[in-house]
């Protein structure tokens, strides 16, 4: 790590920015864990608490765009230290973002909780174990600076992308087999689809990291594993025709 | 130590547009108006400077940064030779101006001073009028006519960005004015001579925000004419007023750069700590 500034004040407005994205870092994690929880255990109750938590994450952005906003009009950061404010504000926005579709996810688990659950539901566990762990990596990395770490979730990512493109194909053929099933599947491909886009947003994250400890941006194109916007399904192909 | 010397000579080359059937020449963007080549210092036996070598671009400005005791205003010192001036003060190595050693021996001092200006930290005005101030200047070099000088004297005060100020009392003395105008005052008078080069050692530490900024924008319309090499404290200062920026520390050049490069993403450890308040 750096050393520390002659004026130690910045040192502690520097220390608390990073407290804060470590703080919606966790914040991230636990609203989605507990969607999980919820949709796992058909929980509404629950489910409620998650969407009602989420505008504790949003006062946590304000603090830190706030804190952001100061630093930068008082201290009139170079260098690194510029970096490390800039780098603040995308990750909190990109946490923001994750902490959204956590709650997205609840909320349609209300809707999911009303009717019987349908076999693909087993894919959704999964893609959030990982994007829980892609989160929970590249808020390690940002505490340790470690730039290495953050590249290992931006390849990650693809697996997510890989699953949620699997589990489309799967709701698309669940559908087609049968019409009853389109309620409960478009509510699980919303799911997915919020888990898929939090893995994009830890990549976000990872790219911030990079271009924070190397002072360059990550120019690599990112492995994809999601062509699910590109699949066509002829209706031809559906089963019974 | 980190240098990148070869800013301008590394951009990709440019055809000459004016000679299609000719071979096509390199025209190097920003022509080396000054090379410092492998600059010393002694004062006494105390060694100021060591081995400083990097060019000053003409038409561009370059900040010199570093703590106090650094040697930026010994090098600024040396490029108009006023070490000179005292006893037991040495510089070897060599200043470049258009390809022409100006630390070489038997060169004509008033010929390199008339080429290159310098305003200091403290406002210096002659205790004259304002505009013998600035008169005072030209006639050491030149014999011209009264409406010639005065011709030379209102357009060195516009081009400071001070005749609108002073035009009415050109017969004041230079003392009573401001601070920020004094300074102005002498940036006019330095560049009166018609000189290429202009050295500011801290141009504006004494000024108000206001007469600062006055001067940040004078030196941004100045690097149109001439190659500018300005010593600050103030990191911002140098950020927002200098293309260029070389990193000095306990006499030795530490890195110099593209300004933007040394502002947000310097190559080495020491520049950073210095320019983030890290230097201990």
């Amino acid at each position: 790590m750096a050393a520390e500034h002659i004026i130690k004040s910045y040192d502690e407005e520097l220390s608390r920015l990073s407290k804060i994205i470590v703080e919606m870092g966790g914040y991230a994690e636990s609203q989605l864990a507990a969607s999980l929880d919820a949709v796992g255990r058909r929980d509404s109750a629950l489910a409620v608490q998650i969407i009602e938590g989420d505008t504790q994450v949003d006062d946590l952005e304000r603090e830190l765009d706030n804190l952001a906003i100061r630093l930068l009009a008082l201290r009139q950061p170079m260098a690194r230290d510029l970096r490390e404010i800039f780098v603040a504000l995308k990750i909190g926005s990109d946490l923001e973002r994750i902490c959204d579709y956590a709650a997205n996810v609840a909320k349609r688990s209300i809707a999911l909780s009303q009717i019987p659950p349908i076999q693909p539901m087993h894919a959704l566990p999964r893609m959030a174990h990982l994007a829980l762990r892609l989160i929970k990596d590249v808020i390690d990395a940002y505490v340790a600076h470690d730039a290495d770490k953050a590249l290992a979730v931006w390849r990650a990512d693809e697996e997510l992308d890989e699953m949620y493109a699997s589990l489309f194909r799967e709701l698309l053929t669940y559908m087609m087999e049968d019409p009853r099933n389109i309620g409960a599947s478009t509510h699980l491909l919303f799911m997915a689809k919020n888990i898929e886009r939090i893995g994009d947003h830890a990549t976000n994250i990872a790219e911030n990291l990079y271009y924070l400890v190397h002072g360059t941006a990550l120019t690599e194109t990112r492995p994809k594993g999601d062509k699910s916007s590109l699949e066509v399904v002829a209706p031809d192909a559906a089963p019974g025709r | 130590m980190s240098m990148s010397l070869s800013l301008a000579q590394s951009r990709p080359p440019i055809p000459d547009a004016r000679a299609p059937d000719a071979p096509a020449a390199v025209v190097t963007p920003f022509p080396i108006k000054v090379q410092i080549r492998n600059v010393g210092f002694h004062y006494g036996t105390f060694h100021a400077l060591k081995n400083i070598s990097l060019p000053l671009y003409d038409r561009k400005v370059t900040a010199f940064i570093g703590p106090s005791g650094c040697g930026k205003s010994t090098l600024l010192r040396i490029l108009n030779r006023i070490y000179e001036l005292y006893p037991n003060q040495v510089a070897s190595g060599e200043v470049l101006v258009d390809g022409e050693n100006i630390l070489a021996p038997g060169l004509d001092l008033n010929v390199v001073r008339a080429k290159i200006g310098m305003v200091f930290q403290k406002p210096t005005p002659f205790p004259m009028s304002i505009h013998d101030n600035i008169a005072f200047g030209i006639k050491l070099y030149h014999r011209p006519s009264k409406s010639e000088l005065d011709d030379r004297v209102e357009d060195a005060l516009k081009r400071a960005a001070l005749w609108d100020e002073v035009k009415d009392k050109l017969r004041q003395s230079g003392l009573g004015l401001s601070g920020g105008q004094q300074q102005r005052l002498c940036i006019a008078r330095a560049i009166a001579v018609a000189p290429e080069i202009l050295l500011l050692d801290e141009p504006a530490s004494a000024l108000d925000p206001i007469s600062t900024q006055r001067i940040e924008e004078l030196i941004s319309e100045l690097k149109a004419d001439y190659c500018i090499a300005i010593v600050t404290h103030n990191m911002q200062q140098a950020a927002r007023s200098s293309d260029y920026t070389a990193f000095m520390y306990l006499g030795e050049l530490i890195e110099f750069d593209e300004t933007e490069k040394i502002f947000t993403h310097p190559r080495v450890r020491r520049t950073e700590d210095y320019i983030t308040g890290r230097f201990g």
